[in-house]
């Protein structure tokens, strides 16, 4: 591989995620249109980067491990008066 | 009542005020966790650990960084240390700083485009956890706050306690080995597909 896909290769990875507007940006992006591999590159990280952002689900936090957190804090009367009267919290 | 009432409010005893403070983070901090550890037992157990620092160390918060920052910090530490206790890092990224490199003797397949590729399919979702499994911990912990959980570089420098160039090398490598893992993969399976 040339020195050349190197350099951009690297600067692929740092402006993803970055403001395109900035010179660096838009440098790599320049030579992305020239340069069919540097192409194929970004495209399959910036894939990458989709499936895993895409697989990740966040999950909401379960009440009972919410009650044993609250419990282990000593807050445990707090959260069922919350609970009880959620207005006042 | 802003952050900063609550948080003075806390630090003089006020138990709702703290217990209100806790809500507001108790679901990102799990989830935080559970990126980082997979596995919903040990993200239980920081939550716990990270909320029970928080309340010790309440006093010595001053202010310098954001109450969230300060409070991601003890989860990501607290995380990462229960990850290098289990075990389940994988060393080969640490033992080969350069391993990035190797991505230069490689010849680029365009799998991007293959519309077969989606975390509904089960075999790509398992490959995907797998890869993210075998990031060692100091990839790990960037790539998450960063790529998943979408913080600036300015924040994950300040969590991680590390320099943003640092964070944007560690960064690169995650991905260049996130993207090498499942290339192997992905690029056999479209081989497969065009046979």
């Amino acid at each position: 591989m040339l020195d050349i896909h190197k350099k951009y290769i690297k600067k692929i990875c740092d402006i993803m995620g970055e403001d395109f507007d900035d010179p660096t940006c838009r440098e790599v992006l320049e030579h992305l249109n020239k340069c069919p591999s540097c192409k194929v590159y970004y495209d399959t990280v910036k894939k990458t980067v989709l499936l895993c952002q895409e697989n990740d689900c966040p999950e909401t936090l379960p009440e009972e491990v919410n009650s044993r957190l609250m419990k282990v804090l000593d807050l445990d009367e707090i959260y069922k008066d919350s609970k009880a009267h959620p207005q006042n919290s | 009542m802003n952050e900063t009432e609550l948080i003075k409010r806390a630090k003089q005893g006020d138990k709702v005020a703290l217990s209100r403070l806790i809500n507001t983070y108790s679901e990102r901090i799990y989830n935080l966790a559970l990126r980082i550890l997979r596995n919903r037992e040990d993200a239980e157990d920081i939550l716990q650990e990270t909320f029970l620092t928080v309340i010790e160390k309440l006093d010595q918060f001053d202010g310098r960084s954001s109450f969230f920052t300060w409070v991601y910090r003890i989860a990501t530490n607290a995380s990462l240390m229960r990850l290098r206790k289990k075990k389940v890092i994988f060393q080969q990224l640490a033992d080969n700083p350069d391993f990035q490199e190797s991505v230069e003797s490689r010849v680029f397949v365009d799998w991007s485009q293959d519309p077969s590729l989606s975390i509904y399919d089960q075999e790509v979702k398992k490959k995907i956890d797998q890869a993210i499994n075998s990031l060692s911990d100091i990839y790990r912990s960037v790539f998450i706050l960063r790529d998943i959980e979408n913080l600036s570089i300015k924040e994950t420098s300040e969590i991680l306690n590390i320099t943003q160039e640092n964070v944007k090398i560690r960064l690169r490598r995650a991905r260049q080995f996130l993207r090498n893992y499942l290339s192997d993969y992905f690029e056999e399976r479209l081989v497969k597909k065009d046979a």
